[in-house]
């Protein structure tokens, strides 16, 4: 007869996993193909839900960099007593400037401060109603950048010391305060992540499971025939993939555009603070991790759901 | 001559707690062909689940293919069914694939090369006569094409052991005959084959051993057509 022959050989287990694996490769993007717009929707879905912690995350780091190059401006002014005298001051200055921690200590004098004061604040006339200079003698100490807080905290107490010095104010509170709120906004964005990350797993666990219902039959008969859980299982797991990576290439083009369109009133906005910083969009790296993680995510979601589903179904 | 079954009292058991088979021994050797007979009820359609491990006896000892059933783990269900070749009275084809498609499923679980199943599944389509249909959907042939596509299905791994539940109960007799004869072709090529059955006019047609249920017992009782049915009746009014 004509189907007794020689058993065939079966390939060693690499090549029938490579084998296997490129079948449902191709087989799950038909299956993608022949209902494209469900498949789009739900890769839409995801897609959304990972582009808002990705954007989030694009605009706590654009905070952080344009806050990093407010550093700069971190100065402690040293006000002088008015008994000092400017030969004693600038002296003092150069002093200070051999100060462990200090990169810079500038003497400013009265005068150069009324000056200032008259150019910058705009109140120059309301100086000329009082008779005397109000302003004290300044000694402007910048700190090393990238120093540790207390380092910083150390200095000012050092600073603080100095006879001649009336008062010394850390300009720093400010830039604490928006440090604060980055460290909380950077957090935001983690949980964020992680709850649009569980909704990515459900949506996608829904979508198989409702894919594992619909073919609820096909399954039976491939246990019915033997086919190992791994067999069964790999469909809905390269669907999850499918559907993970679309996700996650919508949600790179998302971030991306938003950007694009910030990135012209972003530039003005910052030329009017005098500066030239550009909003910078999602990296190379990033982007690929936006797309890993939602491979990963789609995958893990199909993963649990098929676990638990196909135990239930089993051959009548 | 080799036993590829052995029933060892074996009972089986709804969860319910009705006994469906009760203490039923008996063995198939190697390139037997059998006929499993008996009213609806009888346990013809657990007894073949039992040997393909879609259940569980829940006493005694079953034994196929040099397999204890007892003591097979379920992970290795999988890999002990892909030895049965198995047929249905609803046929169990996936209708969104061709009739190739469902013929080579089988191999494509195990991992044979692609160049390989071709051969095979035209060599299994070739020997139920669907040589030139491998390209069509089932829905598109006829019942009895169907059970013939089902049948090339058990056949294209070669297994020692054919089991067909109610093979010909969708069949009408043309068909019916023509499928039971493909099933004695395989066991002249020395395939063991186990048919659970109402088709009293295919068996007489076709005798083979016959295992005939009633209430999950094994009897010396013969199925009856239903002619003959008639006249037991009426012999019994009188």
């Amino acid at each position: 007869m004509a189907f007794v022959e020689a058993g065939l050989d079966r390939p060693n287990w690499l090549a029938r996993w490579l084998q296997d694996h490129v079948r449902v490769l191709f087989f799950s993007l038909g299956k993608i193909a022949r209902a494209p717009l469900a498949a789009a929707l739900t890769a839409l879905v995801i897609g959304i839900a990972l582009a808002l912690p990705a954007g989030l995350f694009v605009a706590v780091r654009n905070l952080s960099a344009i806050s990093y190059s407010w550093q700069d401006s971190l100065q402690i002014s040293l006000f002088l007593k008015d008994s000092v005298s400017a030969e004693r001051g600038a002296a003092l200055a150069r002093e200070v400037r051999t100060e462990r921690g200090v990169a810079r200590a500038d003497y400013i004098s009265r005068e150069q401060s009324l000056t200032e004061f008259r150019s910058l604040s705009g109140f120059g006339e309301a100086l000329d109603l009082l008779q005397d200079n109000p302003l004290p003698a300044v000694v402007a100490v910048t700190p090393e950048r990238q120093q540790p807080k207390a380092e910083v905290q150390a200095l000012l107490a050092r600073l603080t010391q100095l006879p001649e010095v009336d008062l010394a104010k850390l300009d720093q509170q400010w830039l604490e305060r928006l440090y604060a709120v980055l460290a909380i906004a950077e957090r935001a964005v983690g949980i964020v992540a992680l709850l649009l990350g569980l909704a990515v797993m459900v949506i996608i666990g829904n979508t198989i499971r409702l894919d594992i219902e619909a073919r609820r039959d096909e399954i039976e008969v491939m246990k019915l025939i033997g086919a190992p859980a791994s067999f069964v299982r790999r469909p809905f797991l390269y669907s999850g993939f499918w559907f993970g990576l679309g996700g996650g290439l919508l949600a790179c083009l998302l971030v991306t555009v938003a950007t694009a369109m910030l990135e012209a009133p972003g530039a003005q906005l910052a030329t009017l603070y005098g500066s030239d910083y550009r909003i910078a969009g999602l990296e190379l790296a990033d982007g690929l991790s936006l797309i890993a993680a939602g491979i990963v995510l789609g995958w893990a979601g199909a993963f649990v759901t098929v676990a638990r589903q196909l135990v239930r179904i089993e051959p009548k | 001559m080799t036993e590829l079954i052995r029933f060892d009292q074996v009972s089986y058991r709804y969860p319910g707690g009705q006994d469906v088979l009760a203490d039923v021994s008996f063995s198939i050797g190697q390139g037997e062909m059998a006929y499993i007979t008996g009213p609806s009820g009888a346990g013809k359609t657990t007894l073949l689940r039992l040997i393909a491990m879609l259940c569980r006896a829940s006493r005694g000892q079953l034994v196929v293919m040099g397999q204890n059933l007892s003591t097979l783990k379920p992970r290795h269900v999988p890999a002990f069914r892909q030895r049965l070749g198995l047929v249905f009275q609803n046929f169990n084809l996936l209708y969104d694939r061709t009739v190739f498609d469902n013929v080579a499923l089988p191999l494509v679980i195990r991992g044979y090369a692609y160049s390989d199943i071709g051969r095979r599944v035209r060599a299994a389509l070739d020997s139920v006569g669907l040589l030139n249909k491998e390209k069509v959907l089932p829905l598109t042939l006829s019942g009895g094409e169907q059970q013939r596509v089902g049948i090339a299905r058990a056949i294209v791994t070669k297994p020692a052991l054919i089991l067909a539940d109610e093979p010909t109960g969708n069949l009408d007799p043309e068909m019916a005959l023509e499928v039971m004869r493909s099933f004695q072709r395989f066991n002249q090529a020395g395939v063991t084959v186990l048919i659970a059955t109402h088709a009293i006019d295919l068996i007489e047609a076709l005798p083979q051993r016959i295992i005939h249920l009633e209430h999950g017992h094994i009897t010396d009782k013969r199925p009856k057509a239903a002619s003959r049915l008639r006249e037991a009746l009426a012999d019994g009014v009188r």
